[in-house]
């Protein structure tokens, strides 16, 4: 790259630049349209204020589905890290095959469009009775999230040397002692990284969420959805920027959780 | 007055494999094998890889189960107990050290799973530190140690929980050759201390000489033989231990009489017949090498010689090797002290030491 000659090093940055800027500044654009005085959303904003922020935390409906969307994603990221991380040391200690089978089969809900997974769960959902209820929701986002904390413990648990645990055994620990003494702090930046991306999986899931929740369990992103397509009110501008927030601190406190580690190994 | 023997609190336990064998599938990674290790003995596997020496140790450990036959360490049947309460120390090739605990951590955490308590954990952790002069390397990480001052934690490590049996995997596999003289004899001296029950595997020959009270070579999951150091370099039973072990010159041969224990063959590079101590697997007619050590070749020695042409002179100090041309082109290798030159191309008869003759079955 830095053999090449300037007028080529300028585009490439300007390139960069612009890719960058297409992916980020519709996103950013929410931030001033939350602090807009008026009624609708205006950009730039033509008075800025705390207006709306007021009569989001004060409406009921918009701190109800907040408050669930934070429950349901504390949740799932619990169940989906216990799970994945069960599902991640059992596909370790499978033959090659069955391996690449039953990762498959985990994977799926990766692969398979959204829109199927939302109808399939539905469906499932009724079948048991419990459409439209949290339960519903959570569990449907949980199916989302394995993935990718499967994926994440996985890549982990290939750093973890099968000596170690036979040093440990040798040594005289239980099973679950070598667990808990050696396996675990060794894959804690995977757990860690799948923990995020399973709570941010559910805290912005839209799809599979207006298929499963009902009035009870009803999430911001499904609530959003219905303001911006009846109301277009700036309170979803302040929803999603509370939203962008999150994740900004949640993948920074990750980073911050797995560089530790990584520098006292 | 104390018995020397009982002041001795040490001395480890006897192991013993009955029948033992492993297979993965159709491959035998260890053939029936019958093996005694004796207490407070340091025996070495000596052999290439794959020959199934680690295997061996897998089983001892309990990180294998065997197919067949039964390991017993002193009067206790343990082919059927987990590893964790077998009280068995391993060393690592790689030393798998933990890499999330301190020098310290890790020698502590055998005591620590065992349930010891913490003052004679720090007591116990101090000593074995002590014994592999880490003794102010307690609070340093894995990674601030030297390979060489990892292999003594792993030491540590292991002999803390005071083990029946100690196991150790190439663990000198991963220094440079200076060092790994160093901890050769640092190994030798712990084991003086200790005389704790011990296996070695290794595929260097010069350590299983040097460690070992005796040796087993192994080839492809079975042992060849097994015994002192000077007994396989003088009475090696084939041409693979002979080869394995020291250097060798093996010439082609033909059995062309057996009388009592004594084997008679026709070796065409030395244009006669020699005789030498009849060895299993050797029949009349049949193929077979004749060993001459290097250094059991004379130069100008009385008594039986034949022609020779020097090719090649290499000094190793007060050694000097040549390498000799027969009069049918053989090329064979002696060894002598340096204490004159002899200069390449020179003609020089050749004798050797009769007695020292070995006629090997291939």
């Amino acid at each position: 790259m830095n053999t090449s000659p300037l007028p080529v090093r300028i585009a490439a940055h300007a390139l960069a630049g612009l890719v960058l800027a297409f992916l980020v500044l519709p996103i950013l654009a929410v931030v001033p349209a939350s602090f807009n005085h008026a009624t609708f959303i205006y950009l730039p904003p033509k008075a800025v204020s705390w207006r709306w922020y007021n009569s989001f935390f004060a409406d009921k409906e918009w701190m109800t589905t907040l408050l669930n969307s934070l429950e349901v994603a504390v949740l799932v990221t619990l169940l989906s890290v216990a799970l994945g991380t069960l599902a991640a040391l059992g596909l370790e200690r499978m033959g090659r095959r069955g391996r690449m089978a039953m990762a498959g089969l985990f994977m799926a809900p990766m692969i398979v469009p959204v829109i199927i997974t939302g109808v399939a769960l539905y469906r499932s959902a009724i079948e048991i009775g419990l459409s439209g209820t949290t339960w519903a929701v959570l569990l449907g986002h949980t199916v989302l999230a394995l993935p990718l904390v499967i994926i994440n413990v996985g890549i982990s648990l290939r750093a973890v040397d099968p000596n170690w645990l036979r040093a440990a055994t040798g040594l005289g620990a239980s099973p679950w002692t070598v667990f808990r003494s050696i396996t675990l702090p060794n894959i804690l930046p995977g757990l860690v990284g799948g923990g995020v991306f399973a709570f941010l999986t559910s805290f912005d899931e839209v799809v599979v969420s207006i298929f499963l929740a009902g009035h009870q369990g009803k999430t911001l992103p499904v609530k959003m959805w219905e303001a911006i397509r009846i109301e277009l009110t700036p309170e979803a501008a302040v929803a999603a920027t509370m939203m962008i927030l999150l994740a900004v601190v949640l993948f920074v406190a990750a980073r911050f959780a797995t560089r530790h580690k990584e520098a006292s190994r | 007055m104390t018995d020397p023997l009982t002041a001795r609190r040490d001395l480890g336990l006897a192991l013993r494999f009955a029948a033992i064998s492993k297979h993965y599938g159709s491959v035998e990674a260890l053939r029936p094998t019958d093996l005694e290790v004796r207490p407070g003995e340091f025996l070495t596997l000596l052999g290439p890889s794959g020959s199934g020496k680690t295997t061996l140790l897998n089983l001892t450990a309990g990180y294998l189960e065997p197919t067949s036959g039964s390991v017993f360490i002193g009067e206790r049947d343990v082919t059927r107990v987990p590893a964790r309460h077998r009280n068995v120390g391993m060393v690592f090739q790689n030393y798998a050290l933990f890499p999330h605990m301190t020098v310290e951590k890790n020698v502590a955490y055998g005591l620590k799973v065992r349930g010891v308590a913490q003052p004679e954990i720090v007591r116990r952790v101090a000593e074995a530190l002590a014994q592999v002069q880490l003794e102010s390397f307690g609070k340093r990480t894995i990674q601030q140690m030297s390979g060489g001052q990892q292999q003594r934690v792993a030491l540590a490590r292991a002999l803390v929980i005071e083990p029946d049996v100690l196991l150790m995997d190439e663990p000198l596999g991963a220094l440079d050759r200076q060092l790994r003289k160093t901890v050769q004899l640092e190994l030798r001296r712990l084991h003086e201390a200790h005389r704790r029950t011990t296996i070695y595997v290794t595929h260097d020959q010069e350590e299983a000489l040097v460690l070992s009270d005796r040796v087993a070579v192994m080839r492809d999951g079975r042992i060849m033989q097994i015994g002192t150091a000077a007994e396989l370099y003088g009475h090696p039973a084939d041409v693979f231990v002979a080869g394995f072990i020291g250097e060798s010159n093996l010439l082609p041969a033909k059995v062309t009489a057996i009388m009592g224990q004594v084997v008679e063959a026709e070796v065409p590079a030395l244009g006669r017949r020699v005789t030498a101590g009849l060895l299993p697997g050797l029949v009349v007619g049949g193929a077979a090498k004749l060993l001459i050590r290097p250094e059991h070749l004379l130069l100008d020695a009385p008594g039986e010689a034949i022609e020779a042409t020097v090719e090649e002179t290499v000094y190793l100090g007060e050694l000097l090797a040549l390498a000799l041309v027969l009069r049918d082109g053989t090329k064979v290798w002696l060894r002598r002290f340096a204490d004159r030159e002899i200069p390449r191309g020179s003609r020089v008869r050749v004798g050797w030491q009769p007695d020292a003759l070995r006629i090997l079955p291939e």
